[in-house]
């Protein structure tokens, strides 16, 4: 009966119930304004006041950012919580959601396709401070997990607040283990009480989700995919720090150091190590010096782009929807256990399940053993293949080459060619670039290897995951013809490539792109200008060709000339006059400005660093003819026709332009090169044609006009933050466009590596205890650093004490700070502002109060974020966070006061001067402070005058009124003190226990460990003070004195009286009535009195009864009490106990907030 | 203590002032050695010793070490400090000599410069004062500094005898602004000034009208000021000069000036300084030869975008810049034709990927 379907509802077509029905929905349709609509125009005013308030809030501070939008590199998710929490499972769900494939033991960043334009990289992050600072400056977005069963722990607030310092990254909350509640209503209610934690942490309506079991080892797929629609979802808004620098999250680690040397150096020597991932931030350019948090600074010796292992679904899928299948299963994770294969720092390790044999088809093959598969599959020697490939190169080249190695000399030698597969050379040392006679041994290092990958950049099916030392790339075939043409040249060119520098920029015009044939063309320009017979040989023929000469000038390569070449700048320079000078020959011309300047580089010259070039007669003479005067009149906007009045000065060019180019180029490109002249030919044949589109270009340009102004009034008046938006805009697009012809490798020269990119970066002097104590659990960053910040000096910050650190923070005390990407121990001195005058030392940070710090490191541009620690290490209990800033000043000198008095003492008193003694020890000291205001205790003040000759150390000083024996004398004063220069990089990453970095420790750490007592300086010891009282003198006023003064000022010197008065001495006697009155008052008094005893002794039963009954409830409450304690603490008992028995599994600690 | 990266080594005296900014900028050590070691007067010269005085008083912490012969210096740079300074200048070279480095690291100061310096305001090899003020500066602004930009002529000072003062006040900045500047417009006005100290008034008028007689032909808009300093204020030698300057409609400036020489009428002077000008014109682009080092330093500093600019031909002091700018700051410009269509220009255009240098120095506080 169940299992019968019911039958389905039908509406009715017809009849009231339609019509009803069709009309109830027209009404729903769209928003009802007048539901909405305010009830009075006060109310109007302020529902629009409020949305307008609104509005405002959503708007922020425009901001570039430096992402790529075709092609950003993946987002950071980092998962964050206590040990024991669920970390592994969540991140192992959601790989599994994103590529349904089951990671066994996650390490390191995993990188995931998660849709059409979206990559994730998931890191988990584990319980270290360390950990968590690298964590929170590189991640996008932060799963904080929690315990739901437990609650918040101490590391959950410390690593918000660390967070919070370094620019907030997006956090959601993941409550786990709410399984282990079993109450519904307690459920509801922590689930409640955790949310309101944790909406006042982050902020209100912060995304909380809550996972409850785990079913498979995994979370239910449901919530996992409710979470990952989230993550989708999440817009990120660019930080400042990291919209400022580049980084990088490496993914994996090779050490290249030769292994000879770590032989012999029993592994103690400074390693080479390459670092992959993708880069995040802003371009990563060359010379740039990174920092590996935990390592310290290193430089970087080269970069190289590799193809991205994970990359974004192509062209052909873009089509899609949907991600497809196939890219589904992607996922990178070098140091994790993907497809069977791990990379390790050196080594690549794949994991064989079960019994592998060849023939067994029908288990599914991963990419590990696919790769074994392949190399049993390689039928010839790595040695043969080699060989093979000279002979083949051998036949089109007079030199035996091989292919791999010859881009590498061969493309530096061809300065000018586009396409070429330039690498940046990683090895200085093979000076005879372009002699490929050092190729023939085969050099199968990782280099190689790695340039190899490059090169099958282009393949979509490559995914450069698999390992570097494939051999499954082909070179492109636009490459190898490419090849070929080096080689042919290389020879010929081999002085050339020696004194060129290895870096360099390559561009190809656009009108090279056009003119294939060209190429030959300036190869023998460069040669032309490098060997000088050949050149002059050459002189003949083109000073026969007067215009095509010029044209040649025009296509001087300076980017080549300034950066490739070895010239001088007057050789640059002059080069280009002679041949104008040969030009000169035919042509009237208009370069004579430049012709003499050769001849003119005389001593003079050579001698003064002058900005004004030297004007010479010669020179000026030419404009005394007119007609060059006239033919100036173009440059001024009278004289370019009167339509280009305005500045728009296109038209008038191109006139000019063309006529030149008539009467060249019909006669003399034709033999030149076919592209040149098709290019010109049409534009002269053309003539009308190319008017037209002049024509029709203005005409688009007026309707533009017209309609910015007449069509869309409002587009024109936008406010700041759109005008700033579309300038922003605008730039990003220039930035886009600009390099947009030039080949990849000459990008990277120019503006460095984009972000999104994944790079290899090699870096030189590693300290070997990175490579040999490396653990791919605890993250590697790699951060850029800007030029300034590779320097030292003091730093200024303002800085607060948290105020859930219990102690407070001590001048002079070392402090572990982490700004910017490092993170240090430094000592800081406290002050502050004294009324604007100085800087104040203070010997501890105030209670409740920012105050500054000042102390030495490596400098951070004003406004960046720090937070600071006492101690990062896990034993500490407590709130680790000790205090929070910013940078404010960075400075190489510092000037921070501290205050302190002199004293001394009058030994000798005139009227208002008098002798101090005991203030300094010598005269010399006292000339020093001569004019110096003083004060005593009382307040008088006074002026130090000249030392005494007797007491050394004595002066005279005068002071305001006449001071006493028993004054104290101050003198204030400002000692200037200095922050300590010391700087201590946190190493964390080279220890073998990466968690017990251990710094300078304080003072009275030092003493407890090595058990010293505390040296005691006599004089600081308590006392007890002995004060003996003070006797005054009467004052005495001279009788005379007395005399003349006013009464009021006369001393009261009249002693109280002694004898009663007359008044006092008689007795009273009383009338009659008057006792009479008295006794009644008395008697009234007496019964008013006993009245009161009474009634007071009344209440009293009353309040004693009622004490008596409310202890007993009380007694019978407190009984209730116990049994209830009772009950609880038997539970809570219960509870701990299967705590411990957990605990003593995952063998975690906690630190309960 | 790693201090900053690894030093820098030029050789000769040349090109001097640019690779010290450059190193004061970039934070870089810098070693030049060989200067004039086969010269009569070998090693450092009057003039460079108080330049690098200077720059010693502009900065914090700067180091400099001179070796004992003087032919080799060692810069350690520190921050730049700015604030009040004062600074004798010797009579060697013009102000312009010391103004020049100034004025390219003054916007990144902690604190605002006040900069006064005394000595020749004029002469035949640097920038003069009323160049600086007419012609720098507004290239300057360009890149958003200007609030508070001025330069004040005090005293005039002619060459043998000096005693000129002027005083250069900078406003800093925290970032330049991106240049964008590819279109070179047209000339719309000429400005010029023609100042004549210890001489007759009369002169600074002749130059005036020497200088109409070839210009006017050109454009209706041509102010020349005749502008004479008297008494206390004129310094303590005779002379005059005439500066000129062109101004685009799009903002480009083209300058150029001549000085007075002795046995020289100033009509003549007049004339050199105005075909100056015109050669100057013709040579094109957006910046003024004598600025396109200035330019360029600010293009490379200006924010991580993408930055154009349109010059006329290169000075060797362009390209050797240019060079030393990639030693120092690893950035490399893109230098191609800026008119393809167009074989007979000669003009370029540069762009560059700024290093988004930001003034560390700048307080918040």
């Amino acid at each position: 009966m169940d299992d019968r379907p019911h039958k389905a509802h039908r509406p009715a077509q017809s009849g009231a119930k339609a019509d009803k029905k069709g009309k109830g929905k027209e009404k729903q349709k769209g928003f009802n304004e007048k539901a909405f609509a305010p009830r009075s125009g006060r109310r109007a005013d302020q529902q629009g006041r409020r949305n307008a308030e609104r509005d405002q809030t959503r708007l922020h501070v425009p901001l570039v950012n430096r992402t790529p939008d075709d092609l950003p590199p993946p987002v950071i998710v980092a998962v964050v919580g206590p040990p024991g929490v669920g970390k592994t499972t969540l991140l192992k769900s959601l790989v599994r959601r994103y590529t349904k494939q089951t990671l066994n033991d996650v390490k390191g960043p995993v990188t995931v396709v998660s849709g059409k334009n979206k990559r994730l990289t998931f890191i988990e992050c584990n319980n270290d401070l360390n950990s968590m600072l690298d964590i929170g400056k590189v991640a996008d977005l932060v799963l904080l997990m929690i315990d739901g069963s437990f609650g918040f722990e101490m590391e959950t607030f410390e690593f918000l607040n660390i967070l919070q310092s370094h620019g907030f990254p997006k956090v959601i909350g993941v409550l786990t283990h709410l399984d282990l509640i079993k109450k519904a209503a307690t459920l509801k209610t922590t689930k409640k009480a955790l949310k309101k934690r944790f909406w006042t942490e982050i902020y209100q309506g912060a995304k909380l989700f809550y996972l409850s079991g785990v079913l498979n080892g995994r979370y239910p797929d449901t919530e996992i995919l409710n979470l990952s629609r989230f993550i989708s979802v999440m817009k990120f808004r660019p930080l400042i720090f990291r919209n400022s620098h580049p980084y990088l999250l490496a993914d994996r680690l090779e050490d290249l150091t030769p292994r000879e040397l770590v032989r012999t150096s029993k592994g103690k020597c400074d390693r080479i190590v390459t670092l992959y991932g993708y880069l995040h931030g802003t371009n990563l350019r060359y010379g740039t010096k990174v920092h590996v948090p935990g390592v310290g600074d290193l430089s970087v010796k080269s970069i190289s782009l590799l193809g991205d292992p994970c990359p974004l679904p192509d062209a052909a899928s873009e089509k899609r929807r949907k991600l497809s299948e196939k890219k589904k299963l992607l996922v990178h994770a070098p140091m994790s256990d993907v497809g069977g294969v791990v990379y390790d720092k050196d080594a690549v390790y794949i994991n064989v399940p079960g019994s592998f044999t060849r023939g067994n088809t029908d288990v599914p093959q991963g990419e590990g053993e696919q790769m074994v598969m392949d190399l049993q599959d390689a039928g010839t020697t790595l040695d043969d293949a080699v060989s093979r490939s000279q002979i083949r190169l051998f036949g089109s080249s007079s030199k035996p080459i091989v292919v791999d190695k010859s881009p590498d000399g061969d493309a530096s030698d061809q300065g000018d060619d586009d396409e070429g597969e330039t690498e940046e050379d990683e090895d200085d040392s093979d000076s005879a670039a372009g002699s490929s006679a050092d190729d023939e041994e085969p050099e199968w290092s990782d280099e190689d290897g790695e340039e190899e990958m490059d090169d099958a950049e282009g393949q979509p099916t490559n995914t450069g995951r698999s390992a570097p030392r494939t051999v499954l790339r082909s070179l492109r075939t636009s490459f190898s013809t490419q090849a070929r043409e080096d080689v042919a040249y290389a020879e010929s060119d081999s002085d050339l490539g020696e004194d060129e520098d290895d870096r360099r920029v390559h561009f190809d015009d656009g009108e090279e792109a056009d003119i294939p044939s060209g190429d030959d063309e300036d190869v023998m320009d460069e040669e032309d200008e490098e060997a000088v017979p050949h050149w002059k040989s050459n002189l003949a023929s083109k000073a026969k060709e007067g215009f095509l000469q010029s044209r040649q000038n025009r296509k001087r390569d300076w980017t080549k000339l300034i950066y490739s070449s070895q010239l001088t700048p007057q050789q640059i320079l002059h080069d280009d006059s002679q041949s104008t000078n040969d030009d000169k020959a035919n042509e009237e011309d208009e370069e004579f400005f430049t012709v003499k300047s050769r001849n003119f580089l005389t001593e003079d010259d050579e001698v003064l660093d002058m900005t004004k070039e030297v004007t010479r007669e010669e020179d000026l003479k030419e404009w005394e003819d007119e007609d060059l005067l006239d033919s100036l009149r173009k440059c001024f906007i009278t004289g370019g026709g009167g339509e280009d009045a305005d500045g728009h000065d296109e038209g008038y060019e191109d006139v000019e332009g063309d006529d030149f180019e008539d009467l060249e180029a019909n006669e003399e490109h034709l033999d030149e090169n076919g592209a040149g002249t098709s290019k010109l030919k049409p534009k002269s044949t053309g003539h009308e044609s190319a008017r037209a589109a002049a024509l029709a270009a203005k005409k688009e340009a007026l309707k533009r006009k017209f309609d910015e102004q007449y069509d869309d009034p409002e587009e024109s008046k936008t406010d700041f933050y759109e005008e700033k938006k579309v300038e922003i805009n605008k730039q990003l697009q220039l930035n886009r466009a600009e390099f947009e012809d030039v080949d990849a490798e000459s990008r990277a020269l120019v503006e460095g590596y984009r972000p999104g990119s994944y790079v290899r970066i090699e870096l030189d002097d590693v300290p070997c205890e990175m490579i040999e104590h490396f653990d791919p659990s605890y993250p590697i960053v790699v951060g850029g650093l800007l030029p300034a910040e590779e320097r030292f000096g003091y730093i200024q910050v303002r800085l607060k004490r948290h105020r859930w650190f219990t102690r407070v923070l001590k001048s002079n005390d070392p402090l572990i700070l982490s700004l910017g990407w490092r993170r240090f121990q430094t000592v800081p001195i406290y002050s502050l502002d004294d009324h604007s005058i100085r800087m104040r030392m203070l010997k501890y940070t105030p209670e409740h109060m920012h105050c500054y710090a000042t102390f030495y490191g490596p400098v951070a541009t004003p406004n960046t974020g720090f937070c600071a620690f006492n101690s990062i290490s896990d034993e500490t209990p407590g709130f680790r966070v000790s205090a929070t800033g910013v940078v404010l000043d960075v400075d190489r000198s510092v000037k921070i006061v501290k205050k302190l008095k002199l004293t001394g003492v009058p030994y000798k008193i005139f009227k208002n001067t008098a002798f101090i003694r005991d203030m300094f020890n010598t005269a010399l000291e006292v000339a020093k402070f001569e004019g110096a205001n003083i004060k005593t205790v009382s307040g008088i003040r006074g002026q130090i005058k000249k030392a005494l000759s007797k007491p050394e150390g004595a002066f005279r000083a005068t002071f305001e009124d006449k001071v006493l024996m028993s004054d104290i004398i101050f003198l204030r004063a400002w000692y200037s003190i200095q922050p300590r220069k010391f700087f201590n990089p946190i190493t964390s990453l080279l220890l073998s226990d990466k968690s017990r970095w251990s710094g300078m420790r304080l003072t009275g750490q030092v003493r407890r460990d090595e058990g010293i007592k505390t040296p005691s300086n006599i004089n600081s010891t308590y006392k007890p003070v002995d004060r003996t009282p003070r006797r005054f003198n009467p004052l005495k006023v001279p009788n005379k004195l007395q005399a003349a003064l006013p009464y009021a000022s006369k001393p009261k010197l009249m002693r109280a009286q002694k004898q009663q008065t007359y008044l006092q001495k008689r007795a009273a006697i009383l009338e009659p009535e008057e006792k009479k009155a008295i006794a009644l008052l008395q008697q009234i008094r007496a019964l008013r009195k006993d009245q009161v005893t009474r009634r007071r002794e009344k209440q009293e039963e009353r309040k004693s009864v009622h004490r008596k009954k409310v202890e007993k409830e009380e007694a019978k409450k407190d009984e209730k009490d116990k049994e209830k304690r009772k009950e609880y603490m038997r539970i809570a008992g219960a509870k701990s106990k299967r705590e411990a028995e957990l605990e003593e599994g995952g063998r975690r600690k906690r630190r309960k907030t | 203590m790693a201090q900053s990266g690894p030093t820098l080594h030029y050789s000769g005296h040349q090109y001097l002032r640019h690779r010290l900014v450059l190193s004061i900028l970039s934070g870089k050590p810098v070693k030049i050695d060989k200067i004039r070691p086969e010269d009569k007067n070998p090693g450092l010269t009057d003039y460079e010793v108080s330049l690098l005085r200077l720059l010693e008083r502009v900065t914090n912490g700067t180091i400099i070490e001179i070796s004992l012969t003087g032919t080799a210096i060692l810069l350690k740079p520190g921050i730049i400090a700015g604030g009040p300074v004062t600074h004798e200048c010797p009579l060697s070279r013009s102000i312009g000599y010391f103004l020049e480095p100034i004025i390219m690291i003054a916007p990144f100061a902690k604190k605002p410069l006040q900069l006064t310096l005394r000595g020749v305001t004029t002469d035949d090899y640097d920038l003069s004062a009323d160049l600086i003020r007419t012609v720098t500066l507004p290239h300057l602004e360009l890149f958003g500094v200007s609030d508070g930009l001025e330069l004040r002529i005090k005293k005039r000072g002619s060459p043998p005898g000096g005693g000129g003062e002027v005083q250069f006040l900078c406003p800093v900045v925290k970032q330049v602004k991106t240049l964008n500047f590819v279109d070179a417009g047209k000339i719309k006005r000429i400005r010029g000034i023609a100042h004549a100290v210890r001489v007759s008034p009369q002169f600074s008028n002749r130059m005036i009208e020497a200088c109409r007689s070839i210009v006017n032909r050109y454009i209706p808009d041509i102010y020349l000021y005749s502008d004479v300093y008297k008494g206390e204020e004129s310094g303590k030698s005779p002379g005059y000069a005439l500066t000129l300057l062109a101004e685009s409609t799009t903002g480009a400036i083209h300058c150029s000036e001549a000085v007075s020489q002795p046995g020289i009428a100033p009509e003549d002077v007049a004339l050199t300084a105005t075909r100056a000008l015109l050669a100057e014109i013709r040579k094109g682009g957006c910046v003024d030869q004598k600025h396109q080092s200035m330019v360029l330093l600010m293009m490379v500093l200006g924010s991580e975008d993408v930055g154009r600019c349109r010059m006329g031909e290169f000075t060797p002091r362009t390209i050797q810049f240019l060079r030393d700018v990639r030693d120092f700051f690893g950035t490399s410009f893109k230098i191609v034709p800026a008119d393809p269509s167009d074989p007979s220009s000669r003009e370029l255009q540069l762009s560059c990927y700024g290093t988004g240098y930001i003034n560390t120095n700048r307080s918040l506080a």
